[in-house]
């Protein structure tokens, strides 16, 4: 190790990660995250600010650097004013990722946009047309005008689908069995069969579809649309067993013939009853996360579980339960679907509409032509450009929240007062700066100064109220100017970021 | 605004055009514009090698710097703790009703006046202070609001009035000596002199009007004290311009009857003539007149204040009859270095700025670098709101300020030295700077000082304003002319410092205790004090004691004796509940645990701290909670913002403790409190950040029961405003003095009748209770 080599530095190249949010490989200590500390014989210390010498005894991990750690974080994200992942998609039982597919609708991609909808959502055309749409209530456009009509959207990317836009993985040589093949079961084993799993749907129904097929009128739901979807899935490889109504006997034979069992056989029934599962009068009883029933490589979700209409809640349940068998397949530690911090600030504030509209257009929410036809394709484009962007563009790079979901960061622990309002600043065309989201780092004023940019960035005021902007209030393309990119790309969270296109 | 750029590039000529410059180079600015425009910092950045990335970082860090232009005057009132619990906060809020200020308005209407916060005048004794340009005005009431405009007016006026020559008689009959600390100024001393000047010319005396520095009777100012040729001196306190004559006459004999007699009609034809008395405002209480008081003066030690009240702070010979400079010449002439770091360490002086670490230590660490160039740097940015030593002992003792650094650099090998001066200490920078002069045209700074071969240099940086650069790291930052953020340490400042330089950083008072310890060896000084603490520590006392002031008292003395026997015990009958100890860094150490003796050890113990040495007492009407809110409010704001448990941890102290002081707190919020002041303190960088919780962290140890009261809606000291309500009991006469005082019209004009307070209108700005003559407003 070279004489001056930090502790952080060290301990990084022994292979243990250390979160450290306003270091940059290169560039001197700044000290300001506070997130990197670790203890020497018991006096804790920032690990990014101290040289290592011989006669340390480094401690990165205890009980009480776990609290340092998750206490700093909570302080961080108790200013930080973002939404990780947009509201609508925290709201969507699936968790969909509904301001992707807008964009993607909007840029006229239906391919790209159907793959990203069925990664959590196996059937968009006929959830398209009966689902309740939570995600519109959480919508931040309700709060300016009218939600955007994510429902029919998703909709028209369903329909819109001519092929199957996912790739199935290579066997891994194991079977399961999904009883059951309603929304939930299709979704089971759908998620199952792409990472390479033989999934066999079991329906005492001759048709897959459950309740989808006999509790939903036609003019609602065509059956054309069901079964193409249906298809869809069938199309993966999944095999489909109809009219076998799975009874106890059954179900013990299915216990033995495969290597898990999903129930998702719908309203508690006296069928399902006598698989001797743990559970009450109402349902079965399952952890929440993994959906792990009283008995080992069992599995239930959907209607099983409580009564809902929600089909929507069972599609997605059938997506997360592919994790957790996956997980017992391959004798690794159930946890199901991992879930990821997300940082959220609330209903948007009056004077933010205009700020979320600059990624928008303005106009009330489009209506297609009655008689239940769906969006046209300029319609649905429209549409689509409706929506803010308001997840956020780090979503999948950001330090603050990868942290904060590690250390399991409360972010409402410090809210004691309220919240300072959302800006968005796009005067740079290549990136997007959100000063509420920042942590004043400071790794961007250091590397303006270090690229000798005329104006840069600077740290003005101090304290609580610091902000990091242009001097003189220069618009962003004068403070930075080549290094725009460079700099978006070190900013730690979402404050600085390169603007992408979808 | 327009700006004339020659000015500017005439400031940057002057100051130079290196970042180092920088905070130079914008108060230039200031003091031309009142305000920083933005053109003009424009023309700094395209013609210097600043950026303007620094610039701004560097305008918007200092709270001294305006972005926006001002009024024609400024109009500060100081919110420092002794004027925070003699009721700042509501006197500021009577002064933006008087300006009509809304929202974040501080300038008023008509461009005449702007106001701000400043979190400490050095005037503690004379709380609550608001100074107007140059005019101070202690003991500020709501209702005094118009008086002291009115007053501001003619004090204008006065400008470019005749001065009058002092007397010059072979025959010295005595000495008048004159206060001229900043409390005796502010107090009016200057005015006093005018009028002692003016007897003395007018009678002719024969006696040597002399100048002092402050006497540390803050309580008393201004101060008077006539030492005839024969007989015992006397000291007059709270003496009032139209006394001077009077206290004179009574003393000394005019030559002629003549004289005298003209002397005599005169004065009463000016009695009749002038009705400016100089009533209307209070700037100090009643003209009670006593002897020298022996009981504030007797438990104390004067070293760093050595000959107070006796010697003028700028008279170099005075000084040096009084064995000035004695020590610098021993340990040039006579000691080696070594010799000399040896008896400072075996003296045991630690550093008086607050953390106490053994300053012999310190001198070591930097003697051994092997640097040709180290740099030595006196701190006296005291930012601590209810402390004024630096500034006192810098305005009075400048020249053993300047002996103590002269010997600690001739000890530690520095060539260049800096004293760092708060910029809200101007008489202070001014003295210094004169000083300097003198020190220099004597050779006893420069080139081979006395001699010896020793050269060293000595230059001033006045600060701008951030109480976080009174943290070392965060003071060498501001010399380099960045923003004050402090850095980790190791390095020292006495390996990696200045530039990149070694450097000695000692506090003011530290290097004023040196001559004495040189002088008088280390044996006279570390027989003061207890086992690990030695010497005397120089305290600001103010708050609520019938004697505030500066006094230098031994180290193991107890908050009693200091209290009771200096401080002359509780004023107005109230009972003693706390004494806050350390400022913003320290804590608040309850009644009953006054016996603690005054040492580092033993106060950390506490949860408090030496810090700079405020000592802020609290009597039974200073509600905790708000005592802990007000030190976090002044922390969070002088945060400087660059580490998380610092910037946000304190904010959100702050917001729990606004929540109790409005009665909005949560059951959970106490524990949450404690948790995230320990974090903060554990976590910060900085010894801002890790000192900030012991305000709150000492209160919620031994005052918690008044924090649940809180919890529960109930301030029982009825300070919280938003926790109490104004009415009126039967004592009421329906006299209307509180109808015509009270700014917002909450109370009918109902002559000879109870009154009532409405309370929805109530701002509770208590006008109504100071102007009630019968005690008839009840606070609940």
């Amino acid at each position: 190790m070279p004489e001056g080599t930090t502790v952080l530095a060290a301990v990084r190249q022994q292979g243990i990660d250390i979160p450290a949010l306003c270091y940059l490989d290169g560039m001197e200590h700044f000290t300001s995250c506070m997130l990197c500390l670790v203890k020497d014989r018991g006096r804790l210390f920032p690990s990014c600010s101290v040289a290592a010498v011989s006669g340390m005894d480094i401690v990165t991990e205890d009980e009480e650097i776990r609290e340092a750690r998750q206490t700093g974080l909570e302080l961080l994200l108790s200013e930080h004013v973002g939404d990780c992942e947009a509201p609508c998609q925290v709201a969507c039982p699936a968790h969909m990722e509904i301001p992707r597919m807008n964009r993607l609708i909007a840029a006229g991609k239906w391919e790209e946009s159907l793959r990203i909808v069925k990664r959590d959502i196996v059937l968009p055309a006929v959830l398209g047309r009966i689902c309740p749409a939570p995600c519109e209530g959480a919508c931040h456009r309700k709060t300016v005008d009218e939600a955007v009509s994510i429902c029919l959207l998703k909709r028209f990317v369903g329909d819109a689908g001519t092929v199957h836009p996912c790739e199935v993985a290579p066997s891994v040589g194991k079977k399961v069995a999904v009883i059951g093949a309603g929304p939930a079961g299709l979704a089971a084993a759908y998620y199952l069969q792409l990472r390479g799993v033989e999934a066999t749907l079991f329906d005492k129904a001759e048709k897959a579809g459950g309740q989808l097929r006999t509790a939903i009128p036609e003019e609602v739901l065509p059956r054309e649309v069901l079964d193409r979807e249906i298809e869809a899935v069938l199309g993966t490889g999944v095999r489909f067993i109809g009219n076998t109504p799975v009874d106890d006997q059954v179900f013990n034979q299915l216990k033995a013939d495969y290597d898990a069992v999903v129930v998702a056989t719908g309203n508690l029934d006296d069928l399902t009853k006598s698989y001797q599962l743990a559970g009450t009068p109402k349902g079965l009883e399952v952890n929440r996360d993994t959906y792990e029933t009283s008995e080992t490589g069992i599995f239930a979700i959907g209607n099983v579980l409580r009564s809902s209409r929600l089909a929507v809640r069972s599609v997605g349940q059938g997506k997360e339960v592919a994790f957790s068998v996956l997980q017992y397949l391959n004798e690794e530690k159930i946890s199901g679907e991992p879930r990821r911090f997300n940082s959220r600030f609330g209903k948007l504030l009056q004077q933010e509409f205009a700020e979320y509209l600059k990624e928008s257009v303005t106009g009330q929410r489009n209506q297609p032509a009655a008689g239940g036809t769906g969006f046209s394709v300029e319609m649905a484009i429209e549409e689509a450009k409706r929506c803010l962007h308001c997840d956020c563009r780090a979503i999948d790079d950001c330090k603050l929240r990868e942290w904060s979901g590690f250390y399991q960061a409360s972010q409402k622990r410090f809210q004691t007062s309220g919240r300072r309002a959302m800006t968005k600043h796009f005067q740079n065309t290549a990136i997007v700066y959100e000063p509420q989201k920042c942590i004043k780092c400071g790794i961007c004023v250091r590397l303006t100064e270090k690229y000798r940019e005329k104006y840069g960035l600077t740290f003005v005021g101090r304290g609580f109220d610091v902000v990091v902007g242009a001097p003189f209030s220069e618009p962003l393309d004068q403070a930075l100017t080549e290094t725009s990119v460079e700099v978006a790309r070190a900013c730690p969270t979402g404050a600085l970021e390169v603007r992408k296109k979808e | 605004m327009t700006v004339d750029f020659h000015i500017i590039e005439q400031i940057l000529q002057e100051k130079g055009r290196e970042k180092s410059a920088l905070i130079p180079i914008l108060q230039a600015i200031q003091k031309t514009y009142n305000y920083l425009p933005e053109e003009a910092l424009r023309y700094v950045g395209e013609h210097t090698a600043i950026t303007p990335a620094e610039i701004i970082g560097v305008a918007s860090f200092y709270s001294q710097f305006r972005l926006q232009p001002a009024g024609k005057h400024m109009l500060k009132v100081c919110v420092g703790t002794a004027c925070h619990v003699k009721g700042a906060v509501q006197v500021y809020d009577a002064f933006r009703r008087k300006f009509n200020l809304k929202g974040d308005q501080q300038t008023d209407a008509s461009g005449t006046f702007t106001i701000e916060k400043v979190s400490c005048l050095g005037c503690c004794t004379l709380a609550p202070v608001v100074q107007i340009d140059q005019v101070t005005y202690g003991h500020v009431t709501t209702d005094q609001v118009d008086e002291i405009l009115l007053d501001f007016e003619l004090q204008k006026n006065k400008k470019g009035q005749k001065q009058y020559r002092k007397a010059d008689g072979t025959e010295i009959q005595g000495e008048i000596r004159i206060g001229l600390g900043s409390c005796c100024v502010a107090s009016g001393s200057d005015e006093i002199r005018q009028a002692v000047e003016k007897t003395v010319n007018d009678a002719g005396l024969r006696v040597t009007l002399k100048h002092v520095g402050c006497v540390g009777m803050c309580h008393q100012v201004p101060l008077v004290e006539v030492v005839p040729g024969k007989g015992e001196p006397t000291l007059y306190a709270k003496v009032k311009p139209e006394d001077v004559k009077d206290i004179v006459t009574s003393h000394f004999q005019s030559p002629n009857l003549l004289r005298r007699l003209k002397n005599k009609i005169f004065s009463t034809v000016e009695y009749i003539q002038t009705d400016a008395r100089w009533e209307g405002v209070q700037r100090y209480e009643l003209d009670i007149r006593e002897k020298p008081v022996n009981s504030f003066l007797g438990k104390q030690i004067p070293i760093a204040t050595e000959y107070r009240g006796m010697i003028n702070p700028l008279d170099i010979e005075e000084y040096k009859s009084r064995g000035g400079f004695t020590a610098m010449q021993k340990a040039l002439l006579e000691m080696t270095p070594d010799q000399v770091t040896g008896e400072v360490k075996e003296s045991g002086i630690r550093g008086r700025g607050g953390a106490g670490f053994p300053t012999g230590m310190k001198w070591e660490m930097v003697a051994r670098q092997p640097a040709d160039l180290k740099y030595l740097i006196c701190n006296g940015d005291e930012g601590d709101p209810g402390a004024f030593m630096d500034r006192m002992l810098l305005e009075s003792y400048p020249y053993r300020v300047i002996e103590g650094m002269v010997i600690g650099a001739y000890a530690t090998g520095c060539r260049k030295g800096f004293f760092y001066i708060r910029a809200e200490y101007p008489l202070a920078v001014r003295r210094i700077r004169e000083a300097l002069a003198i020190c220099l045209k004597n050779n006893l700074l420069g080139e081979n000082i006395l001699g010896s071969g020793f050269s060293f240099d000595l230059a001033i940086y006045e600060g701008a304003g951030a109480f976080v650069c009174g943290e070392e790291t965060a003071l060498i930052a501001s010399i380099e002319g960045n923003r004050g953020f402090p850095r980790i340490r190791p390095p020292f400042p006495a390996e990696k410092g200045l530039w990149g330089q070694p450097t000695l950083v000692n506090n003011t008072e530290t290097f004023a205790q040196i001559s004495y310890i040189i002088r008088e060896g280390a044996g006279h000084f570390n027989q003061i004090g207890v086992e690990k603490s030695k010497g005397t520590k120089v305290f600001a006392l103010a708050g609520k004691v019938a004697r505030g002031g500066l006094i230098e008292v031994p180290m193991g003395i107890t908050i009693r004796q200091v209290v009771d026997e200096i401080g002359g015990g509780i004023a107005n009958g109230r009972k003693f509940k706390a004494v806050q100890i350390g400022g913003p860094s320290g804590g608040c150490i309850p009644a009953e645990l006054a016996d603690t003796s005054i040492d580092y050890e033993s106060l950390i113990r506490m949860g408090a701290m030496m810090g700079s040495g405020g000592l802020v007492v609290l009597d039974d009407t200073d509600c905790m909670v708000d005592i802990a809110r007000y030190f976090l409010s002044f922390t969070q704001e002088e945060s400087c913002g660059k580490c998380t448990f610092c910037r946000i941890g304190t904010k959100r102290m702050l917001d729990i403790l606004e929540s109790l002081t409005r009665g909005e707190a949560q059951p959970g919020d106490l524990d949450e409190l404690e948790k995230l002041a320990q974090w903060t303190k554990k976590g910060s960088l900085c010894g801002l950040g890790k000192t900030a919780p012991n305000p709150v962290l000492s209160t919620l140890k031994y005052f918690r029961e008044e924090y649940e009261a809180h919890l529960n809606g109930v301030c029982p000291t009825g300070k919280c405003t938003h926790l109490i309500t104004y009415s009126v009991n039967d004592n009421c006469i329906g006299c209307t003095k509180c109808v015509q005082k009270c700014p917002v019209d909450a109370i009918p004009f109902t002559p000879h009748e109870k009154h009532t307070i409405q309370t929805e209108l109530c701002i509770k700005c208590d006008a109504c209770r100071l102007a009630c003559p019968v005690d008839a407003i009840d606070v609940r």
